[in-house]
């Protein structure tokens, strides 16, 4: 499978002899354009048309940060699978009401129940998780006769709340307390790191996206408003238990994030560019992770079930088989 | 799979060589690349590379593996190139 790039060098990234070329001080590195599937801009990267034209013929992704790691955008090239068909369904089941509650009660109780899977991990290692166990599987409960998208998406952050609640138990890490969600900036450090693997999550799915003949501008559960991308996050949801919380909890269970990856800026905190180094490695370690699927049986990687996810979303759209969302065994 | 690439080609063709290598494969060091790549991608880069090269003059090698799981590299000396997904 094609790799994902990150820049973290402040250079130029051009096309070169048909390829991809980056040059930062001290630093030149050919990367092989046939083996390039997305790329991570953290640092301040020059590129001009050609390098451009060059990435929408090559079909590749292009995501950039800012200074701080929030997500600023993505260069999403021409679409090379169209699809009228595809796009109309997608927008009948975003417009009808009950196919659309059908999709976002789906996505919310995917999530729930992945997070609930990794709450039992913790319960069978002895963590004191229970009572918050009963809390998420009582919102998971009132999925079913949710009926707005905007009451799902409130049940949705009530499951998340009392999983988030819970993350100080098992971290056990005065350094790393939950405290509150808080966001653009992150206030504390716990938060900076999930703010950062969320975001690297919706990039990797909405690359994901750009392999398929979906539209990521028209999601579900989302409400499609004047943000680009909607569908992303859609699909995000479902894995962010399973890829980046635990991707969080390797970090600080095995001591090799500290409080000298962190800087607070004027407003909130941020990772430095050793941590978010760090963080990308395991992120990526975890994506490239195989589990035995028990359909196909065989071999898959986490990035090829968010792929697999979006192929059985296609599935449903088009009326072959209903969507049904992907729930970790462990 | 993955393949190393070696080439000794006549010097007036090295550059064309390389050039075309990098494409698919990471440049380890002088004449030397590797990388995963798949299977009609190596058919590509064998396309290309025979119709560079001089059939009676020169050498290109390449040493297949089906995965690096079995295998595993030391290095003397310096770091001259290689695989990096940070930059």
């Amino acid at each position: 499978m094609r790799k994902a790039i990150y820049l973290f060098s402040d250079g130029k990234l051009q096309r070169k002899g048909n390829t991809l070329y980056f040059e930062s001080e001290g630093l030149k590195k050919y990367l092989p354009v046939e083996d390039v599937g997305e790329i991570f801009v953290f640092g301040e990267v020059e590129f001009n048309r050609k390098l451009v034209e060059f990435l929408s013929q090559n079909e590749i992704i292009l995501h950039y940060f800012n200074h701080y790691g929030y997500y600023m955008g993505t260069f999403y090239p021409r679409e090379h699978y169209n699809s009228g068909y595809m796009i109309l369904k997608q927008a009948e089941h975003f417009s009808e009401q009950g196919k659309r509650i059908f999709l976002g009660r789906a996505i919310v109780k995917g999530s729930a129940r992945n997070i609930l899977q990794v709450l039992k991990y913790y319960a069978q290692r002895g963590k004191e998780v229970e009572s918050n166990v009963k809390l998420v599987e009582s919102f998971l409960n009132k999925v079913a006769e949710a009926k707005e998208p905007n009451e799902l998406l409130g049940l949705e952050g009530n499951i998340r709340e009392a999983y988030y609640q819970v993350f100080d138990v098992i971290l056990q890490d005065k350094t790393f307390l939950y405290e509150k969600r808080t966001r653009r900036p992150p206030q504390n450090y716990l938060n900076t790191l999930i703010s950062f693997g969320n975001s690297l999550l919706y990039s990797a799915v909405l690359s994901e996206i750009y392999k398929t003949h979906l539209d990521p501008r028209i999601g579900f559960l989302h409400a499609t408003n004047f943000r680009s991308f909607t569908l992303n996050l859609d699909i995000a949801e479902i894995f962010k238990p399973i890829i980046v919380d635990r991707t969080i909890f390797s970090l600080i269970g095995r001591k090799e994030i500290k409080k000298e990856h962190f800087e607070k800026g004027l407003e909130g905190f941020a990772l430095t560019t050793e941590g978010k180094k760090l963080f990308i490695t395991e992120f990526e370690e975890k994506l490239k992770t195989t589990i035995k699927h028990p359909e196909l049986k065989r071999d898959v990687s986490y990035r090829f079930l968010i792929r697999l996810e979006l192929y059985k979303l296609e599935k449903h759209l088009l009326g072959e088989k209903p969507f049904e969302p992907f729930v970790s065994r462990w | 799979m993955f393949v190393i690439l070696v080439y000794d080609v006549n010097q007036k063709r090295v550059a064309k060589v390389l050039k075309t290598a990098r494409k698919y494969l990471y440049w380890v060091q002088n004449s030397v690349l590797e990388g995963e790549i798949t299977e009609a991608n190596f058919r590509r880069l064998k396309g290309e590379l025979s119709r560079i090269i001089n059939q009676d003059e020169d050498s290109v090698l390449f040493y297949i593996f089906g995965s690096m799981k079995y295998s595993s590299r030391e290095l003397l000396g310096i770091k001259k190139g290689g695989e990096t997904n940070m930059l």
